[in-house]
């Protein structure tokens, strides 16, 4: 029972910032709304039993993507007001869509849901051991597939936003190999009284 | 039940159609979850993190596309981003 009215809690506060997420006006107050809603699905997922998912999606999520966002909402400086100009127009379309979807879901859930008569195995590892026994065996390809995209991302995302500016000086590692000692450097035998001697 | 807020990706403008993705994402990411603890299969919870690995790698492409575009434009409204292609 403790744990029910926990589990609807949660839900109803995910469901609550999710749409403070879309509706609230600033951001910056929608970048925090959804760290908020990250958290509440990582305690729902805690409270279901799957702990390592649900740590996985707090460290990913909000330690990592909503500080993402927050750093480019900031950067980007966007007027606040110009963002809820001819918002009215697309109401009636975004409406439309949104029923559709609320009808297919309340119709799995109430006319194709069956009582799934499974019965629950006791294991004796814990969550991480089982998912660390199914990801890096039977899914050991499509694991380092999602490292190489996770690579692409970073390498997409460096030459997006790399700026060339053509008067910063840079190291020429072949114009350096190809000079030689005595090109640069050259040996002065100072007498002592007489200063250096400029030949250029 | 959880799944409805994936409804919620409608608006036309700006950043938040990128949250609103992230958002649509994790309803994904719960969907999986739930259904794997039912169904006591542990499967759902490994393509789960998949489906995070995925998400962190286009959230961080979709803002390093919408910085360009804002310093291109100086401004982000989706209204005119047909004049990408220009």
């Amino acid at each position: 029972m403790f744990l029910l009215g926990t589990f609807y809690l949660f839900a109803s506060f995910l469901v609550m910032t999710c749409i403070s997420v879309i509706f609230s006006k600033n951001p910056v107050n929608s970048v925090l709304f959804l760290v908020l809603a990250f958290l509440n699905s990582t305690f729902l997922f805690i409270l279901i039993g799957a702990e390592f998912v649900g740590i996985i999606l707090a460290i990913v999520y909000i330690g990592a993507v909503a500080i993402l966002f927050l750093f480019v909402v900031m950067m980007l400086d966007i007027q606040i007001t110009s963002l809820m100009v001819n918002m009215k127009r697309y109401v009636p379309l975004a409406l439309l869509f949104a029923g559709v979807i609320l009808a297919e879901i309340i119709y799995l859930t109430v006319f194709k849901t069956t009582k799934s008569n499974i019965d629950v195995i006791v294991r004796s590892e814990n969550n991480t051991e089982q998912i660390g026994n199914v990801l890096y065996t039977d899914y050991f390809i499509d694991f380092q597939l999602s490292g190489i995209v996770l690579l692409l991302a970073m390498i997409g995302a460096i030459v997006l936003t790399h700026v060339y500016r053509p008067t910063i000086k840079r190291q020429n590692i072949d114009k350096q190999n190809t000079t030689f000692s005595k090109d640069r450097v050259k040996l002065i035998n100072t007498k002592a009284g007489e200063g250096i001697q400029s030949h250029d | 039940m959880i799944g409805c807020f994936g409804l919620f990706l409608n608006r036309k403008n700006m950043i938040l159609i990128l949250m609103c993705i992230e958002i649509i994402l994790l309803a994904a990411n719960i969907n999986f979850v739930s259904a794997s603890v039912f169904l006591n299969d542990i499967n759902g919870q490994v393509f789960s993190i998949f489906i995070l690995t995925i998400a962190a790698a286009e959230a961080a492409i979709g803002l390093a596309i919408l910085v360009i575009y804002f310093r291109n434009k100086g401004e982000i409204d989706v209204t005119q981003i047909n004049q990408l292609k220009d």
